[in-house]
């Protein structure tokens, strides 16, 4: 078995140092690797960043991010990016990963993804430059997904986002801001290439479990949600997966 | 700040809150009740939670700040989940 742990939002900042340091001590006992889901700082500040950096700093197991809205707020992701490498984080946008763990190919794609709503109720790219921007942001990120999904050669297969793919995960948050927390277009490019599981964050307010329409299990890691410092989810590389189009994971 | 309608002070505070580099979170429920303002949400920290009634106090001198917001436990958790 793979085990996967997994937490977003964090929202590093002043006086955060040492928050996940104790917790993070056995994590390499209990997983083989940790997957953070964007929102890992507060302003997208490199000081912010640096202070996680530390906490991360050492761990003797892989790790791979996203990023999230905040950690894009200064307009300074490129050196938020930088500073979780130096410290031997995979970070992705729009790609993908492989890690060969006890013999298994794990492999992870990775977004921050975007908003736009769900279906019956999505956000389209008509009228004003401004929403034709807003939804075509989506429709990009959810492309990208798709394709590194798809190239992906794995016995194992994640897709790491920010953003929600479905509307299960949010239950919790009022209903008005739904648009502003996923779209459906991620699960659908999920969906399309097939993945064995699909974490996010995001929702502070929503529900941890859910599934896409073609059954991929969905979580949802914001730290409000699960309130740990980290959840441990296990998945069987030895698993036979379904084609997508024949309906999803069995 | 200028005089505000009462109606739009909630929000008002939230993107007070929101903008302000030392808070920049977006959690926040705000309600206002006469010269009462109540806080409530999740926080990642302890400071953080300090900062917010601080910022709250700049913003509005004259009312009583009620935090109550939860920080976040960051411990390790439980068990494991199979999930396939």
């Amino acid at each position: 078995m793979i085990r996967i742990a997994a937490v977003g939002d964090l929202h590093y900042g002043a006086g955060s140092q040492d928050l996940l340091r104790p917790s993070l001590q056995h994590l390499p006992d209990r997983a083989d690797l940790l997957l953070l889901a964007g929102d890992l700082t507060r302003c997208g500040g490199t000081e912010e960043i640096r202070v996680l950096a530390d906490d991360l700093r050492g761990l003797p197991i892989p790790m791979v991010a996203v990023l999230g809205n905040h950690d894009y707020h200064s307009n300074r992701e490129d050196d938020v990016r930088r500073v979780l490498e130096g410290v031997g984080v995979k970070v992705l946008e729009g790609e993908a990963v492989t890690l060969d763990i006890d013999g298994a190919r794990v492999g992870i794609a990775g977004t921050k993804g975007f908003g736009g709503g769900f279906r019956g109720a999505h956000a389209s790219d008509f009228g004003e430059p401004e929403m034709k921007e807003f939804v075509g942001h989506t429709k990009m990120l959810s492309d990208r997904l798709e394709r590194a999904l798809t190239d992906l050669e794995a016995d194992l297969r994640i897709a790491l986002l920010h953003y929600s793919p479905i509307e299960t995960t949010l239950e919790g948050e009022r209903l008005e801001i739904y648009p502003f927390l996923g779209s459906y277009l991620l699960a659908q490019a999920v969906d399309n290439a097939g993945a064995d599981m699909i974490l996010h964050g995001h929702a502070h307010h929503g529900t941890e479990k859910g599934r896409t329409p073609a059954g991929i299990p969905v979580r949802n890691v914001a730290q409000p949600v699960i309130r740990h410092a980290y959840n441990v989810y296990t998945l069987d590389p030895r698993r036979q997966v379904m084609p997508a189009a024949a309906g999803g994971v069995t | 700040m200028s005089e505000r309608r009462a109606d739009y002070l909630p929000e008002h505070i939230r993107e007070t809150l929101i903008h302000d580099p030392r808070v920049a979170e977006q959690d926040l429920k705000v309600d206002v009740q006469e010269h009462r303002v109540m806080l409530g949400g999740n926080v990642a920290t302890p400071q953080l939670r300090e900062t917010i009634t601080d910022v709250a106090r700049e913003l509005l001198p004259g009312y009583e700040i009620v935090n109550e917001t939860t920080v976040v436990p960051a411990t390790e958790p439980d068990g494991e989940e199979p999930v396939a």
